[in-house]
């Protein structure tokens, strides 16, 4: 899911930068007011678990490989603003630091994974929460990570490097994940009552979103 | 903030738990990448549009992949997790606190 540098044309990496950097700018003015201590350490350990996370690649029988994302948890966990804003470190981290993900894609990396799939697993969770939370927590990753993937095809697609190949570059990436996706929901929903377990709910304040 | 004054509560304590336990796996699951040598989708994509040599390595990141230099591929798998997560729970607490003094 991570975009390298040398995809995307330039001028289509700048604007997801100027794009990505308005989203979350947005999304910090509408999260600090529920900053308390508490919510600012459940915060960091969300991103620190995500990125741990990350770095489990599974390999699918197949010949595929693929690792939660997490966009939707930190979104169900922190709400969608501070869920995003998480994701969006982990993905900073990860270019900057470790080379993961193109510097120049780093907009491009940070609307996928930390905006598109924290906003839309978001929105599929708080539609079917008050019916069924599981289902609802399981569709959040699933839907959440492929639309984010249908994203990232969608850059690829109109991409120099893939001329010619619009339709088969978002065929593979939004059907792949489609598939994998249901991998991403099941991992949500461990990571979701791990943090439950762990006791996170039953102590927290839940001033933003349904759960957080 | 000291990693003693984080694990005050028990929620912390077995979160920052779980953080090792994942940790920990992270070079189980790079040796069973390395064993399958599978591609994610969007390497897949890459391929099948001739496109995958268009992909340029960052030069400006600190560290050319997960793996730290000099400690070999599994406990640099594992010194790069533990890195890594430790860097953005820091540098997470530190936006969390920024953001909450421009309110």
């Amino acid at each position: 899911m991570h975009t390298p540098d040398g995809f995307l044309h330039p001028w289509m990496a700048g604007a997801f930068l100027l794009l990505a950097g308005a989203v979350l700018a947005v999304a910090a003015m509408r999260a600090r007011d529920s900053l308390t201590e508490y919510r600012i350490q459940l915060f960091a350990v969300v991103a620190a678990a995500v990125f741990a996370a990350q770095m489990l690649n599974w390999p699918i029988p197949g010949g595929t490989s693929a690792h939660f994302v997490g966009g939707a948890f930190a979104a169900i966990v922190l709400g969608p603003h501070l869920g995003a804003l998480a994701v969006a470190l982990v993905v900073a981290v990860q270019a900057l630091v470790f080379g993961d993900g193109g510097a120049l894609a780093l907009g491009a990396n940070i609307w996928n994974m930390a905006i598109v799939q924290a906003y839309v697993g978001y929105a599929v969770y708080a539609t079917l929460a008050d019916r069924n939370e599981l289902l609802a927590i399981v569709a959040s990753g699933w839907i959440g990570v492929t639309a984010a993937a249908a994203s990232a095809g969608l850059q690829l697609g109109v991409s120099p490097g893939f001329t010619g190949e619009f339709f088969a570059v978002v065929a593979v990436m939004t059907v792949g994940h489609f598939i994998l996706g249901i991998g991403e929901g099941v991992l949500t929903l461990a990571g979701v009552r791990l943090l439950d377990h762990a006791g996170v709910e039953s102590e927290q304040l839940q001033p933003e979103g349904i759960r957080a | 903030m000291s990693a003693r004054s984080f694990a005050r509560t028990p929620w912390q304590r077995r979160s920052l738990a779980g953080l090792l336990g994942l940790v920990i796996l992270a070079p189980a699951f790079a040796w069973a990448a390395g064993q399958t040598g599978y591609a994610e989708p969007m390497g897949n994509a890459a391929a099948l549009a001739g496109a995958a040599s268009e992909a340029v390595p960052t030069s400006i990141s600190l560290f050319s992949g997960y793996a730290l230099p000099g400690l070999g591929p599994h406990a640099g798998t594992l010194g790069g997790a533990f890195l890594g997560t430790l860097l953005t729970l820091t540098l997470a607490l530190g936006l969390g606190r920024l953001l909450a003094a421009g309110r």
